[in-house]
């Protein structure tokens, strides 16, 4: 087993001509929430959405496992083992809560059946609404079906970007019970601008600015130290 | 109810034309309408959804009717040759034979949509332009490609002969194949809404529709759904061609185009990506086209473009479209 | 005295307008120029003016969809209706609904534009704000409406039979006024200058209009629109100027098409085979590069003529077999393949593969 979960190394993305990412690096422990902070417009989602393959990266090496899988597809970087919860949630507004599961399942039976009785346990609106189509479920809802469906299969990484964004604090309070419990189960890459929620459930942290990583290290010292905060995060 | 209310609306305005023909014309020109309707919802249906799933126009699709139509022509011929299908008074034979060409149909522009899907739209994938010039291009050379095989001119299509003719139902006259028409198309819009609400491959290509980069997120390769779809697509097409060779009695190397344009208005009139408002859209335009083809003859495609600027503005993105 | 400071943005422009001098495509473009106007006086055959004139109209109407297509980035298939609009116009305002007189041409090329102009607005208004492939899909619509309408209004458009109109004073047939330097001055001569300089004109318009800032705003829209509009562009008023722009372009084209070739049906101004014959000229020259129209015009109307002569000669090598026969006789297949081939291969076109090259070229060097 790899030391790091997660390995980005020099990772260089361009969107069109726009150079995005100019160098981002980082290590992922394992079983431990590492969180993605920055400004807006850094380059955390685009950083995301390398890992999961929806962009290719020009220069640099995205590891998972030991394996290298920056040139794969988006659907094969899933079957490895990688849930994505995007921001806005991506989920499908014309389906059922119960489709939008099926879709996301990759595989049937008894294990199947069992997580999903534990996922309604963390999210028990989600059974509630089953048969409803997910375009009315609230936003709170909708970002916990989208965490559900990153979570329905055994996935060994989550990739979380902006779960709390427009939410109310209780539901973001929710939102914060429900992901320590999963956490137990899965390594967690988060990019979180609530920097609240980001302490309570970030181990490490990882500062990207302009589009490279310029600080990481324990998210208790980060909340020990405000300058770092206040330089970066305007906190 | 907001969803039933365009219907009830067309369907309150089909009712319209009685205050101007007689009951047994119009019923006549219903059946007519009805079955033109369902040939260009087969079209329509492929279209949207190649529309919707992949996000390409696909000019093709007219020379992909045009090939359905004259496979299905020399299938038939053959068969009558061989076996005089056509021609036998039997029920059972015309109907195979009907089968038989409709089977040899599906196989040739199934394989040809592989094709074109693989070579000709994948590699432009993404880029509007270019697959709107390459789709065209390919339509060029498949229907130069049809008047190589089959000749330039047009041809007589004959229609089998328990087809032939019309029934006398209390004075109305029926016509027999337009009947058969609307039966198929019934039965394959009921198949195509059990197949993609019912199905797990439906489900994908339903969320795909919607979401096409979410839907890889999550595990499924998407191109393989593209070629199905696409696949699926032209087999529809090749069918619709097929019937409306039988519906018009002949084949033309030009029939895709000409009708191409009808299924462009449907897609656009009933939405992107959805199979019922391509329905609901066809037989708005099939029975519209015939009542008011009776009326006033030249009014009639001026009534089908009337109807796609009407709903263009209410509903920029069609009847049943999703708002994107 | 010291030289009056400039700013930045004049600085550049001023580097820009002599670094045009030196650049040797102007030379190119003087050339071509001349060539043009030269055709009568070298080569005096019919054909050989005929072509040359088809070419600078086709080339304008190319460039005139480049705009809309290639600089403003909207995909729109009813360029060959506006085209048919201001041939229509100029032949029913010397034909059925008015005289022969200058007074009526002009009548009819106003006539042209302002129709033009409204239904561009129109449906530019109507469906700008759609899916870009929805949009086409709709434009083609109405082009197949209007074809149909001028097929069956032929109380007024004289249906799938047509127009003929003939053209005043100067400019008409019968016209001859002695030689001059040896080539005879005739109706057809007047009106060869007139429609060439006529086309000059408008691509110096297009050329300019691309290049001002409403151009470069327009590129920049087409680049990435959202940036845009987060600049503070109103995209969508620009989107229709220019597409509206481009249209009124084409109905001109039309309309000096009419003048030259007099004679105005359906099939041959408003129908599929000059949208197709536009969309191959536009790829093969290269899309975002207004003179590409040169080049794909030239190509293609000079493929045209010479293709009788390989039928015949392709038909006498193999007259046993049908199949090869009717293999030889289908020009319009090799044409579809070429399409595709051009896409797959060089969907610069050939002005854009040139222009990279030699930008690669210039990055490799400096």
């Amino acid at each position: 087993m790899a030391p790091s979960l997660l390995e980005i190394e020099d990772l260089h993305t361009y969107i069109g001509q726009h150079h995005i990412l100019q160098g981002v690096s980082l290590r992922i422990r394992h079983d431990a929430v590492t969180v993605l902070l920055g400004r807006n417009g850094a380059g955390k989602t685009t950083t995301m959405r390398t890992v999961m393959g929806l962009l290719h990266p020009r220069r640099g090496v995205v590891r998972y496992d030991g394996h290298e899988i920056h040139r794969l597809p988006p659907y094969e970087i899933a079957r490895l083992g990688i849930g994505y919860v995007p921001e806005g949630q991506g989920i499908f507004a014309t389906l059922t809560v119960d489709e939008n599961l099926r879709v996301a399942q990759l595989s049937e039976g008894a294990p199947a059946r069992e997580r999903l009785q534990h996922i309604f346990g963390l999210f028990p609106d989600l059974e509630r609404f089953r048969r409803a189509r997910a375009g009315t479920l609230s936003g709170g809802q909708k970002q916990m079906l989208a965490i559900a469906r990153a979570f329905i299969n055994p996935n060994r990484l989550l990739l979380i970007d902006e779960p709390s964004k427009g939410l109310a604090p209780i539901i973001v309070e929710h939102l914060v019970e429900a992901l320590s419990a999963m956490k137990r189960h899965a390594t967690v890459l988060l990019v979180e601008q609530n920097f609240a929620m980001a302490q309570a459930l970030g181990d490490d942290f990882y500062l990207i600015d302009d589009g490279r990583t310029v600080h990481q290290g324990s998210m208790a010292s980060l909340a020990a130290d405000d300058a770092l905060k206040k330089k970066y995060l305007g906190i | 109810m907001r969803e039933r209310a365009p219907v009830l609306i067309a369907a309150g305005l089909f009712l319209l034309p009685l205050a101007l023909i007689d009951p047994r014309t119009y019923l006549t020109l219903t059946v007519a309408g009805l079955a033109m309707g369902m040939l260009i919802f087969l079209v329509a249906a492929g279209l949207t959804l190649i529309f919707g799933l992949m996000d390409v126009l696909n000019f093709a699709h007219g020379a992909l009717f045009s090939w359905g139509a004259y496979v299905g022509f020399s299938a038939a011929a053959l068969l009558n040759q061989r076996l005089g299908w056509a021609t036998s008074p039997s029920v059972v034979a015309n109907t195979l034979l009907l089968l038989g060409a409709i089977a040899a149909t599906v196989l040739i522009t199934v394989g040809l949509g592989v094709l074109l899907e693989r070579v000709i739209v994948r590699p432009v994938y993404g880029q509007h332009l270019f697959q709107i010039l390459i789709t065209l291009g390919a339509t060029i050379v498949l229907e130069e490609l049809i008047r190589i095989v089959w000749g330039p001119n047009d041809q007589v299509m004959p229609v089998p002969f328990t087809f032939q003719g019309s029934w006398d139902i209390a004075d109305v006259v029926v016509l027999r194949f337009p009947v058969v028409a609307i039966i198929l198309g019934i039965v394959i819009y009921v198949g195509m809404v059990l197949m993609l609400n019912r199905t797990r491959v439906g489900l994908i290509v339903r969320a795909g529709v919607e979401n096409g980069e979410m839907v890889q997120v999550m595990g499924h390769n998407i191109y393989r759904y593209f070629t199905g779809v696409f696949a699926a697509g032209s087999a529809l097409a090749g069918v619709g061609g097929l019937m409306w060779a039988i519906f018009s009695q002949s084949v033309r190397p030009t029939m895709g185009g000409e009708q191409l344009i009808f299924a462009f208005i449907v897609v656009i009139i009933g939405g992107l990506g959805s199979v019922t408002g391509s329905l609901v859209g066809a037989l708005m335009v099939g029975l519209s086209y015939n009542y008011v083809a009776f009326l006033v003859p030249k009014a009639a495609i001026g009534v089908t473009m009337a109807i796609m600027v009407l709903i263009l503005l209410f509903r920029p993105t069609g009847l049943y479209g999703a708002a994107r | 005295m010291t030289p009056p400071t400039l700013t930045p943005v004049q600085a550049a422009r001023l580097r820009e307008r002599q670094r045009r001098l030196r650049e040797p495509t102007l030379y190119l473009r003087l050339g071509l120029l001349a060539a043009f106007a030269l055709v009568p006086a070298v080569v005096p055959s019919f054909q050989a003016m005929d072509l040359a004139l088809k070419i600078a109209l086709f080339a304008t109407l190319v460039a005139s969809y480049d705009v809309v297509i290639g600089y403003t980035g909207i995909v729109s298939f009813g360029h060959a209706m506006f085209f048919g609009f201001g041939a229509y116009a100029v032949a029913l305002a010397l034909g059925k609904f008015g005289a022969v007189t200058y007074g009526h041409l002009l009548l009819g090329f106003a006539a042209g534009v302002v129709v033009s102009a409204v239904v561009a607005v129109v449906i530019g208004a109507f469906s700008l704000r759609v899916k870009a492939l929805f949009f086409a899909m709709i434009t083609l619509a109405f082009a197949e409406f209007a074809l149909i309408l001028a097929v069956q209004w032929s109380q007024v458009t004289g249906g799938e039979d047509g127009l003929s109109p003939k053209l005043p004073g100067v400019f008409a047939v019968g016209f001859d006024a002695g030689r001059i330097l040896g080539v005879p001055v005739t109706g057809r001569l007047l009106t060869y200058y007139l429609v060439l300089a006529a086309c000059i004109a408008l691509f110096l318009m297009m050329s300019r209009f691309v290049h001002s800032p409403l151009g470069r705003t327009l590129q920049a829209i087409r680049d990435n629109e959202l940036r845009a509009e987060a600049l503070g562009f109103q995209t969508f008023v620009f989107q229709i100027v220019s597409s509206s722009f481009g249209s009124v372009v084409a109905t001109v084209v039309g309309g000096l098409y009419a003048m030259w070739v007099r004679y105005v049906n359906p099939e041959s101004t408003l129908g599929i085979p000059i949208m197709l014959d536009v969309l191959l000229m536009v790829i093969i020259g290269g899309i975002g590069t207004l003179y590409g129209g040169v080049i794909g015009a030239a190509f293609l109307l000079a493929a045209r003529t010479v293709l009788p002569d390989l039928r015949t000669l392709s038909a006498s090598l193999a007259p046993a077999s049908e199949v090869l026969q009717r293999l030889s006789e289908r020009w319009l297949l090799y044409f579809g393949i070429l399409f595709i081939l051009i896409v797959f291969f060089f969907p610069r076109g050939v002005i854009g593969t040139v222009q990279e090259a030699m930008s690669k070229a210039k990055a490799s060097r400096g």
